[in-house]
């Protein structure tokens, strides 16, 4: 086959004044503007593109668009670009794919050699012995692997996305689709109509000038004229639920791909038909193409396919294709006419080119086969909506049978007709199309309790008065008396197939998994109907009787960036935390939270804390505010313990539970007046127990009159602890007698503080130091923290961070939910049975908790290595002596500033848990060490004297 | 992506809510017995059809309510009205 | 019960490069995998499911046990539902005693197969890498990193540098959102051909009298003596199953379904703690291969593998919402995208191929329900949640093993539906985010 530039032709798309130079396997080569990069090297006289994936066989031009198998290429840092539909641009570094050494060099193509040993599902039934010999066949297997390559250094390019919510969607730019979307423009619906190649106009594009090119540029102007949004180079790769669609946009002029997510109310599907290659001995041979492709190739790209060309038709697309092949310059040698029964039987040849056409018993010499042989339907968007096609044999293709009544096929997949036909079936599809958005819009609307302005009754859902398109005869072409090649793109052959079935892989999806036809690149946008065809002749069975597989998505591949678009998942941070970073801050995250875990040296913040002073921003810690007259009923529901006898200016531990007992939070309330609480939660819980305690007071308590507001980041909140916390505290505070009388352990009282008013504080004590925590305002944060630390000079006032608060609670023996708990851990285990009052007539997780109290529980239980250097791993397994048998785990340790040595917590067999008990702890290393259980959680004043200060 | 009808705020889309599952009517804690309370807890009935169950509706109107979905196909009926008891088995 | 003699069919050609050698130079035909019989009116025990679970029951059934009267039903084709849809991993670096011991276990049939039942399955051990991007998942890592050391299971904590060693494309610098900070390394973790696992399965099991039968939909449970309406229930027993192609009587059915699960279960009266949702995959286009181990992060709900054809399959957590319908979903591939590039940014240009769902019965302790019921000789192997392909030998064997002695394996005992009824659950809970 020699393929070479024409004459300019009066459909052709290139702009053969600008000159594009690009590299293809490091020569230089040029096109023209408009070429995609295979028309640029097919009119250049390239016709081997690509190797195939088993036997490396040379491959050529198929179908000349984005869904031919054999133009997949590098370009530059991008993995399998279709070369047949991707623009060339200037610079372009094009290499193929798959080959080694060299495309046209390939040392695999030896595996042609011995194909009859490589049949499908060959490895299935081979490398078995010896066993520990299978790496080795899977390294060499994986060499195999088809596609280009990632380039580690790709960088994740900047990728937009879209949110977008049109009337109707039409997916598919040809007579029918253009139609569509003017009608229902013209009705008044938000129209987006989305084109897959690069310019709209479908197969017009490339037919035969007249009439089609006076009806491509009346509808273009139309197009111009009207206030449909038309996207090019664009796709709907997946109708998803509620007609939620996904449409990548390759021609943004800024992002690489760009993903648009449409919410459309009518879907209008008219893709158009893909024209399927026929199955023969030779049929992969470079010079074998579909009728389309030399139709693109000649009118769009003005390239010559071939100098002497042997035609294989069976419908007027085919004759159409004869027919530009001689104004093209192409000599005919040969039509061999599928409607009277010929077929085509051999495709012959050296390696890499095509040289006579076998037909009939005729062989005629010809470097180019061009194939009419059937259309596949693309009736992906409909399976996605829900439709099962239907096989209608006399016109040799699936049809749409009943997709929901807000998806609609129009053009080609619904049916044949003369060009107004198609153009008169497609404006109908239109204006039902609109009658129906408007009804699902109003239904929208009216959906919504409060919604404004919804007038009148909903529109009646139009009826389908279409006339249908009728059903051209076809002839059922799959495969011809010699065996050949169904998925080019997984070498998987019609022998295969036959095998396969025989073989008992004899469903449709069956089959496909054992010989991975359909798999590839085009996802059986080609290969589908020839593969069940195979199927149903070796069953002896119709098409329609085997059926066909079903397309999921995208229908056309997307880019990883473009799905990821930008990542949306922000990181919080609190109003104090510029002083943190300008004071030498090592964050932690947790959860959402940026929190500083220490500025330097944890275990001198906490030397700090217990001679001197500290403060920490616990902003992040859940805040959720608290109003009405129902709340202590409320905390007698959701916390183990009793609330209905707390003053106003107390504050109380609780513990909340999940209905099967499981601990869920913790942390403490306060009653700031008569019908005003503060709940506060663990910092990872904030969300969830808002949640859960709407879903209390919604749904089981509704007649309970509270009000919850979440005020977690309303506030910044500082504890300030140690044993000068509140001399420091008495120079920012104004109003509020803090001495401890007045002012005593787990109190609360509203102050201005460093000038700002309405604040809360709170004495409690989660570091056994005396404490006093102070919720602001949370944009005067940052002031009062700065306030402290000016206040506080002298007293040594020091920051201190998480690290730091989490030695001391541990040297306190407090333990934190989700860490020394888990998702088994019943409140009894915790160690704070007193505050599980089984005497209250009802509370989250009462029953459960009930009968635990009859159950030996694992316990939450202090434990000092005997070793005081030896800090063990959290996680770090206690075992029964030299056994491997686990009684139970270290859930926190650290070093203990305070008191010079390891301390942790852990969980323990009951048996285990009374002080005093001896324990073997098995480090990560192996080493086995000896650890005592403590009588107190505490580690550090077990008598709490220097918080109640 | 599921459109939710959340009675208040009209058709949302799932991600803004927050699915609560099958509704299940809370056994009274001081009579139930244990194989009555971990029914509760842990038994459901899954069906592949019409399902009872909760939403939160997180990112617009806060209300929990209660929807009916075929399990099958994903298709909602009409929201109870605003007001109804929620939660509770029909 | 009746012995393999009964069952015995004409020796079938064993699977050898010798064999594919001889029949390539002859031109000769395989034959079937496995036999199209005529669906009997009786057999000594029925399969519901004709997925792993079912068919490595019924392998078990008659090769340990003699048991060869098997029928296995699936409604579509075998492997139709999830264990054609899931990804392939195996692993058994659990966090329990009792699921590490169960998976080891699982692993070691795996291990196996490929000469077990004379079909190279690909078993790919190729390391497994669980990323901890927080000091709480680090923490649960070395947990599970203790416990599997304890049940002789290779697993340990690694950090950066070494997950860089293992696996380069990772991006172990503390730029990302969701920064490495370390991993739970599992070297005998791997993927397995998951079809090669149902053919495998069911042409051993056929050669040895079981039958498979596809298209084969149990339309109900036919049940004596129970307490529920039509002989259902607890305190009945199983006589039979009605099926879209007639009634068989049998005093054995074991519900070895997926998605299905709880509908299957109620025909017998059998109320499960299962509710079913979607488990989403993806898989891109093959590129030279050059991510040699599975990664997994929890945090980021996203397990990776590149097969040996090149292609990275993508996994997920469950969907949400609880569903029979996978038709799969766009958000999920956005957040798939988005957490793959947080991992691996170089993979951008890579394109998503193809993606789909299966049908996932989770349970409320991430372990499965495996035993008897309360209906005699009704037995379930269900609520896999998203590892059942990984436990496939182990459980087949197990329920084989529990049909054919009546008692309830040691290995299996802590699965057990009686569990919620005394509220002594598994605890997986914990390490299972995502389970892979």
């Amino acid at each position: 086959m020699t393929m070479s530039r024409l004459e300019v032709q009066p459909t052709e798309v290139i702009d053969r004044s600008t000159t594009l130079r690009f590299r293809w396997n490091g020569k230089r080569f040029s096109g023209f503007e408009g070429d995609t990069i295979a028309s640029a090297l097919a009119a250049a006289g390239e016709h081997v593109f690509s190797r195939s994936m088993k036997y490396h066989r040379p491959r050529g031009i198929l179908t000349a668009d984005y869904w031919d198998p054999n133009l997949l290429v590098q370009v530059g840092d991008d993995p399998n670009v279709r070369a047949g539909h991707r623009l060339l641009e200037a610079g372009m570094d094009v290499g193929a794919q798959n080959v080694w050494p060299s495309l046209h060099r390939d040392i695999k193509a030896a595996n042609g050699l011995v194909s009859r040993f490589l049949t499908a599902g060959f490895y299935y039934k081979t490398f078995m012995r010896p066993q520990r010999l299978w790496p080795a066949y899977e390294r060499v297997l994986a060499t195999f692997a088809p596609g280009g390559k990632v380039d580690p250094d790709t960088p994740h390019r900047y990728h937009d996305k879209r949110y977008s919510h049109p009337d109707v969607v039409v997916a598919g730019a040809g007579p029918a689709g253009i139609e569509a979307a003017l009608a229902a423009a013209a009705a008044g619906a938000r129209v987006m109509l989305v084109e897959h190649e690069h310019a709209v106009g479908g197969h017009l594009r490339y037919a035969h000038p007249e009439p089609a090119r006076a009806a491509l540029a009346e509808l273009r102007a139309a197009l111009a004229a009207s206030d449909v949004e038309v996207l090019t180079d664009s796709t709907v790769t997946g109708r998803y639920e509620d007609n939620w669609l996904g449409i990548v946009q390759r021609s943004h002029p800024v992002a690489v791909e760009r993903l648009i997510k449409a919410r459309a109310k009518v879907l209008v599907v008219a893709p158009g038909l893909i024209e399927r290659p026929y199955v023969f001995a030779g049929n992969d041979r470079p010079g074998v193409i579909t009728s389309v492709a030399a139709r693109r190739l000649i009118n769009l790209w003005g390239v010559k396919p071939g100098e002497r060309a042997v035609v294989f038709t069976a419908n007027a697309d085919g004759d159409a294709a004869a027919a530009d092949l001689e104004r093209a310059g192409v000599e005919v040698a040969a039509v061999v006419d599928g409607r009277d029964g010929r077929r085509v039987s051999a495709a012959q040849g050296p390696p890499k080119a095509l040289e006579a056409v076998v037909a009939g018993g005729t062989r005629t010499e010809a470097d180019l086969l061009v194939v009419a042989a059937g259309w596949t339907a693309p009736t992906s968007l409909l399976n996605m909506a829900g439709d099962r096609p239907v096989y209608d044999p006399a016109a040799a293709r699936f049809f749409p049978s009943d997709p929901p009544g807000n998806v609609l096929a129009t053009g080609g997949l619904a049916g044949d007709g003369r060009l107004d036909e198609l153009r008169a079936h497609g404006a109908a599809t239109g204006r039902l199309a609109a009658q129906r958005a408007a009804a699902v819009a109003h239904r929208y609307q009216a959906r919504t309790a409060r919604a404004l302005a919804v007038t009148g009754d909903e529109p009646a859902w139009a009826a389908d008065e279409r006339a249908p398109l009728r059903r051209d005869r076809h002839p059922e072409l799959y495969r011809s008396d010699t065996h050949g090649m169904v998925d080019l793109s997984e070498d998987v052959g019609s022998k295969d197939l036959v095998a396969a079935a025989r073989e008992g892989y004899d469903s449709v999806e069956l089959a496909k998994r054992y010989t991975t036809a359909t798999m590839g690149s085009a996802q059986g946008k080609l290969e589908t109907v020839n593969t069940v065809a195979a199927i149903a002749e070796a069953r002896g069975e119709t098409i329609a009787q085997v059926g066909t597989t079903v397309w999921r998505p995208p229908y056309a591949p997307l880019t990883l960036g473009a799905l990821a678009g930008r990542m949306f998942e922000p990181v919080r941070v609190s109003s104090i935390h510029p002083w943190h970073e300008a004071n030498g801050v090592r964050t932690i995250q947790a959860g959402q939270w940026i929190r500083p875990d220490h500025y330097g040296d944890p275990a001198a913040e906490v030397r700090n804390v217990r001679t001197n002073v500290g403060i920490i921003d616990v902003t992040p810690l859940g805040k959720l505010d608290l109003r009405g007259p129902d709340i202590p009923k409320l905390l007698n529901l959701l916390y183990t313990n009793k609330w209905s006898k707390l003053a106003v200016g107390k504050v109380r531990y609780g513990m909340m539970c999940a209905e099967d007992g499981v601990v869920l939070d913790d942390g403490v309330t306060g009653r700031l007046g008569p019908e005003h609480y503060l709940m506060t939660t663990t910092s990872s819980g904030a969300a969830g127990v808002w949640e859960w305690v709407e879903n209390w007071l919604q749904t089981e308590r509704p007649d309970w009159r509270v009000h919850v507001t979440p005020v977690t980041t309303a506030y910044a909140s500082i504890n300030v602890a140690g044993p000068k916390s509140r001399e420091l505290v008495s120079r920012v505070v104004d109003g509020v007698d803090l001495s401890p009388e007045a002012f005593a352990y787990m109190e609360v009282r509203t102050a201005t503080v460093a000038g700002v008013a309405g604040c809360f504080m709170w004495r409690i004590g989660f570091t056994g130091e005396l404490s006093f925590e102070l919720h602001v305002p949370a944009g005067h944060g940052l002031h009062v923290w700065e306030a402290l630390m000016e206040a506080g000079a002298d007293l040594g006032v020091g920051p201190f961070g998480l690290e730091g608060q989490r030695i001391m609670r541990l040297e306190k023996g407090h333990f934190i939910v989700g860490q020394d708990t888990d998702g088994l851990t019943l409140a009894p285990s915790t160690g704070m049975s007193p505050l599980i009052k089984l005497d209250k007539e009802d509370f989250a997780g009462l029953p459960e908790l009930a009968w635990a109290a009859d159950r030996q529980l694992p316990l939450i239980v202090a434990i000092q290595p005997d070793d005081p250097e030896i800090v063990p791993e959290e996680a770090a397994q206690i075992v029964r002596g030299d056994t491997n048998e686990i009684l139970g785990r270290i859930t926190s340790a650290r070093m203990s500033p305070t008191l010079g040595r390891a301390v942790c917590l852990g969980q323990v067999e009951p048996e285990l848990a009374a002080g005093g008990t001896k324990l073997t702890v098995l480090l990560a290393s192996g080493q086995r060490i000896g650890a005592t259980v403590m009588d107190h959680h505490a580690h550090f004043d077990p008598a709490g004297e220097r918080l109640r200060g | 992506m599921l459109l939710v009808p959340c009675p208040n705020c009209g058709p949302r889309n799932s991600a803004d809510l927050r699915y609560g599952g099958e509704s299940h009517a809370r056994p009274d804690p001081a009579t139930a017995s244990p194989l009555q309370w971990r029914g509760y807890l842990y038994l459901r009935d899954n069906p592949a059809g019409w399902l009872r169950e909760t939403w939160y509706c997180r990112s617009g109107c806060r209300r929990w309510f209660t929807l009916e979905r075929n399990t099958a196909t994903n298709e909602f009926r009409d929201p109870p009205q605003p007001g109804d008891k929620r939660g509770s088995k029909a | 019960m009746r012995g393999i003699a009964r069952g015995m069919r004409r020796r079938p050609p064993k699977y050898s490069a010798a064999a594919l050698a001889w029949k390539g130079l002859r031109g000769d035909p395989w034959p079937r995998v496995w036999r199209d019989t005529e669906l009997k009116r009786s057999y000594d025990a029925v399969v519901v499911g004709g997925g792993v679970h079912g068919l490595a029951t019924a392998y078990y059934l008659a090769r340990n046990h003699g048991i060869t009267d098997v029928a296995v039903l699936d409604k579509a084709y075998l492997g139709s539902g999830a264990s054609g849809r899931n990804t392939a991993i195996v692993r058994a670096n659990y966090l329990t005693p009792e699921g590490v011991a169960f998976y080891d276990r699982s692993l070691q049939l795996y291990n196996s197969m490929a000469t077990d039942l004379n079909i190279n399955v690909m078993f790919s051990e190729r390391g497994h890498l669980t990323l901890a991007h927080s000091d709480a998942a680090l923490r649960t890592m070395n947990w599970r990193a203790e416990v599997n050391k304890l049940q002789g299971v290779d697993s340990s904590v690694v950090g950066p540098d070494e997950i860089k060693e293992v696996a380069p494309s990772l991006d172990t610098s503390d730029h990302p959102r969701y920064p490495i900070q370390g991993a739970l390394y599992h070297p005998p973790g791997g993927i397995v051909r998951h079809d090669a696992v149902v053919w495998g399965y069911a042409r051993a099991a056929d050669h040895m009298g079981v039958e498979m039968h596809q298209k084969t939909e149990v339309l109900d449970i036919l049940c004596e003596g129970g307490d529920g309406p039509e002989g259902r229930g607890a305190g009945g027993r199983v006589t039979g199953v009605r099926t879209n192609r007639g009634d068989i009587s049998t005093p054995f059915v074991v519900n070895c379904t997926a998605g299905w699960a709880s509908l299957i279960s109620a025909m017998a009266g059998v109320r499960l703690p299962i509710t079913t949702h979607p488990l989403q995959a993806a898989v891109t286009e093959p590129v030279k291969v050059f991510l040699p181990t599975v990664v997994v992060s929890g945090s980021l709900h996203v397990y990776i593998s590149q097969t040996d054809r090149g292609e990275l399959v993508f996994g997920a957590a469950v969907d949400p919402v609880a569903t029979y319908s996978i038709r799969g979903s766009l958000d999920f591939t956005e957040e798939l995208a988005g957490h793959v590039l947080e991992l691996m940014p170089s993979v951008s240009r890579m394109r998503l191929l193809r993606q789909w769902s299966g049908l996932c019965d989770m349970t409320p302790d991430y372990s499965p329900v495996m035993g008897f019921t309360p209906v005699d000789g009704f037995l379930v192997d269900v609520g896999w949640g998203t590892y059942g392909f990984k436990a496939a030998p182990v459980s087949g064997e197990q329920m084989a093993a529990a049909v054919a002695t009546g008692n309830t394996p040691e290995l299996i005992a802590p699965f057990a539906l009686s569990r919620f009824d005394t509220g002594e659950l598994v605890g997986e809970k914990g390490a299972a985010a995502v389970g892979h």
